[in-house]
């Protein structure tokens, strides 16, 4: 299993990218690290290649996504997401809907250091302004363990078109 | 103010993680205080057992999204010393340099995000963008500064990639460095108007007197490297924390507490400012002295002050050191160190953002790990932490219900602790008895 992760240094979600899929999550707490887990398979797939689309994982840094939506126009963030679906269903929720599914008493969206939903009413409230949409399925088990649970590793075709299907590509 | 109370706070809002304070008063006494955590970073002892030396590192950066920097030269240290690696000058200033901008940007983060809204009296940093819109473009342009420095020299912002056990895998260009410099000058206006808000902020009068652990280096503020300093006079070598520094399981914690000769003590930025005071650059004084913070200080809401104190410093320590790198020149053939296996025990103890940090190796003789030991600064604190609210509670005993919650969850918040080291949710819950 490799652990070493992919230089980012000439990505720094600057202006002259306009498409970012990010990935967060921790790939140490199991299913926690799904997106994690699908922008390494983004990875290695040569159709985003040459695209002006950036791949990136965002571990558990969550505030540094303000910065992204500053200067990207779409942004698809994948996540380990309890929306209230049943364990192992897949979600792609549009960043506006979310204050619905809160509303709906759904848990929150995975944590990583402020919450996602706090930084979409940050950047809200800064008037920034971006295309930005969250694909991702609820986890079965986020304790400790770097493997994903069966059912929640055979997501991750189903999440991956998705996410194509997101870009336009 | 009723005579019986039974708090439980659960989640303790922006808090890195997740915990619970439980804390039951009868007849104005405080029968019960505990902050109790639910799981602890064992996991990450256990899996680095049989991974080889140059794996570690990564696999601990993953360990916390706000400390990855921390994580990951703690590991790098401890497998150096235990390999016998000793890594050139060069890389030691360029390690410091990356190590200025986590402390930056995790404590940007703590003081405008997390512990600036209390004493604005809002729940969160949501409010401050129409009321204090300043503060949140600062804390914004601050952070994203930070981020781009460690982008540039660790190959990414967050858990990075180029700084290895023995060196650099790439460097930073010249360019790259003057550009770092060229971005660390344009801060200095945003830390003078932070200065003018912060000094309007009613920071709660509470002093408790503890021992404060920290790094401490003759010649820098130590962050990156140094001995063991306590404020009650000791100072030991790194290599030796077992001497001075104990763990205990208590019963309602997963996470272990510490203790140093029988005694609680506190780590941090705090810690560091007692014990480094002198070490700091002038600029980083006079921020200080305009705030009201002086060495020592006991009062535990000033962590977060000494939190932006040492931002200062670190601004002012990184132009020193990129013109100490650019004066001698970027030396590829410095960049790394050649390793060899072999069995060994090294400790690598660093300050991360939130204190004192511990890892602790045993290799074999083929270079792969057969025990580890980690601990973590908001571990450290725990104890700590418990004292502090059993001081500050009885003087607070007669404030309403909301007060004292409110007041309790500052003070956990002032230690900025990050609990997603050791656990992934924290709950405290607030219930009349």
């Amino acid at each position: 299993m490799a652990f070493i992760s992919k230089d980012d240094s000439n990505k720094s979600g600057n202006a002259g990218t306009n498409v970012i899929i990010i990935g967060f999550g921790n790939k140490y707490r199991s299913d926690d690290g799904i997106g994690i887990r699908v922008i390494e398979e983004l990875g290695k797939l040569n159709l985003l290649r040459d695209k002006n689309i950036e791949v990136i994982d965002g571990g558990t840094s969550g505030t540094d996504l303000i910065f992204l939506i500053k200067d990207c126009s779409k942004i698809v963030i994948v996540d380990a997401i309890d929306a209230g679906q049943k364990t192992g269903d897949v979600v792609s929720i549009k960043v506006n809907d979310i204050e619905e599914f809160i509303k709906k008493d759904c848990r929150s969206l995975s944590l990583h250091d402020l919450n996602l939903v706090d930084i979409f009413k940050l950047a809200k409230a800064l008037k920034m302004i971006a295309d930005i949409s969250i694909i991702g399925v609820k986890p079965k088990n986020i304790g400790f363990g770097d493997k994903l649970s069966p059912e929640i590793e055979k997501k991750i075709p189903e999440i991956i078109s998705l996410i194509k299907k997101e870009i336009g590509i | 103010m009723a005579d019986n109370l039974n708090i439980e706070v659960a989640p303790l809002p922006r808090v890195e993680g997740h915990g619970d304070l439980v804390l039951n008063v009868k007849n104005k006494k405080i029968e019960k205080l505990i902050f109790r955590i639910p799981e602890s970073p064992r996991f990450f002892e256990a899996m680095l057992v049989g991974r080889k030396y140059d794996e570690s590192s990564h696999i601990t950066s993953r360990i916390c999204g706000i400390c990855s920097v921390a994580h990951t030269c703690a590991s790098i240290k401890a497998t150096e010393k235990a390999l016998g690696i000793k890594p050139s000058e060069q890389t030691i200033k360029l390690r410091k340099l990356i190590y200025h901008h986590e402390n930056i940007q995790s404590n940007v983060l703590h003081v405008y995000f997390l512990a600036v809204p209390d004493f604005f009296g809002v729940g969160s940093v949501i409010p401050l963008i129409e009321t204090y819109p300043e503060v949140v473009n600062i804390a914004l342009r601050t952070k994203k500064m930070a981020n781009d420095i460690m982008r540039i020299i660790g190959g990414r912002a967050v858990h990075p990639i180029r700084t290895v056990a023995g060196g650099f895998t790439k460097l930073p260009t010249e360019e790259e460095m003057i550009r770092m410099k060229e971005m660390l000058k344009l801060c200095y206006p945003d830390l003078e108007k932070s200065l003018e808000v912060l000094k309007t902020l009613d920071i709660p009068d509470f002093e408790r007197k503890t021992e404060y652990i920290s790094l401490s280096d003759p010649v820098d503020y130590a962050l990156y490297d140094g001995n063991i300093k306590s404020t009650d006079g000791w100072e030991i070598d790194d290599q030796d924390y077992l001497d001075n520094i104990s763990e205990k399981v208590v019963q309602y914690s997963t996470a272990k507490h510490c203790w140093t000769g029988g005694n609680v003590f506190m780590v941090g930025a705090l810690a560091r400012f007692n014990n480094n005071y002198k070490r700091l650059t002038d600029n980083a004084k006079r921020y200080a002295d305009e705030l009201g913070l002086k060495a020592p200080c006991h009062n535990t809401f000033m962590n977060n002050i000494a939190q932006f104190v040492e931002i200062v410093h670190s601004v002012d320590d990184s132009i020193r050191l990129i013109d100490e790198i650019l004066e001698k020149g970027l030396d590829e053939d410095k960049a790394m160190v050649d390793i060899k296996p072999k069995a060994g025990r090294g400790v690598g103890v660093v300050e991360a953002p939130r204190g004192l940090l511990i890892h602790d190796y045993t290799y074999n003789d083929k270079g792969k790990m057969e025990k580890a030991n980690l601990i973590i600064p908001t571990g450290m604190n725990y104890a700590n932490m418990e004292e502090d609210m059993n001081a500050l509670v009885p003087t607070i005993i007669n404030k309403s219900e909301d007060e004292i919650k409110l007041a309790c969850e500052m003070l956990i918040r002032a230690y900025d602790p990050c609990i997603s080291c050791s656990t992934h949710f924290l709950n405290v819950k607030l219930v009349n008895k």
